[in-house]
């Protein structure tokens, strides 16, 4: 199963675009400043022409920065995006409070 | 150095190979023995390898390379838009594959990077594995730092780093240093760690022992858990026995057995111990249950409190409108406005404007207007401000009788 689907595992709400932003957020702060897109698009599970949209968006909104190695692209999470993720996260806990007490409980794996 | 080619869609038979190999796409190699080759396999495209294969190094592009045997390389082992696939065992240095890596068979290499999926079906031992996307693994994980973009679902791990953005779910072991995982951690069986950091849900399903614990949703052990420092957003629950520094939790947070804190226990909403509570001072929005509680400084709680033998702490607090079942000791006990409790022993008892109690033993009292009491037995002084009552005359006593807890 690729990466981005294992963002909202066990949920049934629909997939927002905010979780395809942490999934590439995530998957790029793994290659430490090195992350090429088609090893990001191997990691999201997602085609890179489609990717490349996703990553111009986070670029532009400051959450990616990209440089010049090699003559290739490479990305790195700024700590913007290091914001993000950590605002999206904590908003998913939030998520999972009010579904327990919603008597919906979490999601069980098991 | 002389080199081996196999062509496109070629069937070929190969034991030694004395030096290079190069394989083309949609090859079949049969294998005599073993494939021995003595330096660099290079595949372009979907390629099979019959049985064990050992080469210098391996390298392959846009495709996927089945072993149907062993995989021994000496030094490093690359895949450029490409997968890799071993029956067996499985040795290399460095693994650098951008699809996936799948390894039915025991595995030991110095690094493994993946861009896709990893895959395996037995141990693993490595320094480091980075995983763009998903990590499965059936047996034993052993390495320094482990950590994947997406999720990560293995074995038992012996480990110094876990860090995921997705989910993480093991069969328990240790993880010396750091386990930081973006949405969601379970752990199946018994975990150590040094510390644990969860942005959604944390399950520990065994008994846990470890560091910090930081969740910003919803915690929970199943079994006893030892930590030095419990912080959780939403709702936190130790079915066994806790034993800790510290916690703080926002929403509710329940423990099947005891709780012994050498710190602080600050809670936004309730807190449920169902056998005893022990921590240096209590922090309370809402609600305490307990069998018994004791705190060695101060306990300040918004809500009711329910015990069965007692609250002790050397400064008590209830505020306003708060409802006390069972006996309260101090120290000093305050209560608030319209506070109501039912016996309180302690050195100095102040009663609020309209508070209640049932029967009050303290050297010093203090009721304050409208405040209400059945019984009043002191040492030291009584203080009843106007509209102040107790039903029985206050009665001065040589000594107080011993307190409970």
């Amino acid at each position: 199963m690729p990466a981005g689907r294992d963002v909202k595992r066990g949920s049934s709400r629909r997939r927002e675009v905010s979780d395809l932003y942490a999934t590439v957020l995530e998957v790029v702060k793994r290659y430490h400043g090195a992350a090429r897109i088609t090893r990001v698009s191997y990691g999201v599970g997602m085609p890179v022409d489609r990717l490349r949209n996703l990553v111009e968006r986070l670029l532009n909104s400051g959450l990616l920065k990209s440089e010049e190695v090699d003559g290739r692209p490479v990305y790195d999470i700024t700590p913007r995006g290091q914001a993000f993720l950590d605002t999206y996260w904590k908003m998913q806990g939030y998520v999972e409070v009010l579904g327990r007490s919603n008597g919906e409980g979490p999601p069980d794996r098991s | 150095m002389t080199e081996t080619s196999v062509p496109k869609g070629g069937h070929v038979r190969l034991g030694a190979v004395d030096g290079d190999l190069r394989v083309e796409n949609n090859a079949h190699i049969e294998v005599d023995g073993q494939l021995v080759v003595a330096g660099r396999a290079r595949f372009a495209g979907h390629a099979e390898v019959g049985g064990n294969f050992e080469c210098g190094s391996f390298h392959s592009e846009d495709g996927t390379v089945q072993v149907h045997g062993d995989l021994v390389v000496r030094e490093d082992l690359s895949s450029q838009d490409g997968a890799v696939e071993v029956d067996g065992q499985f040795r290399a240095r460095e693994v650098d594959v951008d699809r996936g890596l799948r390894i039915a068979g025991p595995a030991r290499a110095e690094t493994i990077e993946v861009g896709g999926v990893l895959e395996g079906g037995d141990a693993l031992t490595a320094t480091t594995v980075s995983v763009g996307g998903r990590f499965h693994l059936k047996g034993l994980l052993t390495a320094r730092a482990v950590e994947a973009g997406g999720s990560i679902d293995v074995g038992l791990v012996e480990l110094e780093t876990l860090e995921a953005g997705g989910l993480v779910r093991l069969q328990g072991g240790s993880v010396r240093r750091s386990i930081e995982v973006g949405g969601r951690f379970v752990s199946d069986g018994p975990i150590e760690f040094g510390s644990l950091e969860v942005g959604g849900v944390a399950d520990l399903r065994g008994e846990g022992k470890g560091g910090s614990v930081e969740v910003g949703g919803m915690f929970s052990a199943q079994g006893n858990l030892s930590f030095s420092t419990l912080h959780v957003g939403g709702i936190g629950t130790i079915r066994g026995n806790g034993r800790g520094e510290k916690v703080e939790v926002g929403g509710k947070f329940e423990v099947g057995g005891s709780l012994e804190l050498q710190g602080r226990l600050e809670v936004g909403g309730s807190v449920s111990v169902a056998a005893e509570l022990m921590a240096h001072e209590l922090d309370l929005g809402g609600r305490l249950s307990a069998r018994r509680a004791t705190f060695i400084t101060r306990a300040d709680i918004g809500g009711p409190v329910q015990t069965k033998e007692g609250l002790k702490a050397q400064d008590l607090r209830l505020r306003r409108k708060a409802r006390a079942e069972g006996p309260l000791v101090g120290g000093t006990i305050r209560l608030g406005e319209k506070a109501r409790a039912e016996d309180l022993f302690g050195t100095i008892v102040e009663l609020g404007e309209r508070a209640t109690a049932r029967r009050i033993f303290a050297n010093t009292v203090r009721l304050s207007d409208g405040a209400a009491a059945d019984e009043v037995t002191y040492t030291g002084s009584v203080d009843l401000r106007p509209g102040a009552q107790v039903r029985t005359p206050p009665r001065r006593a040589d000594a107080l009788p011993p307190f409970p807890l």
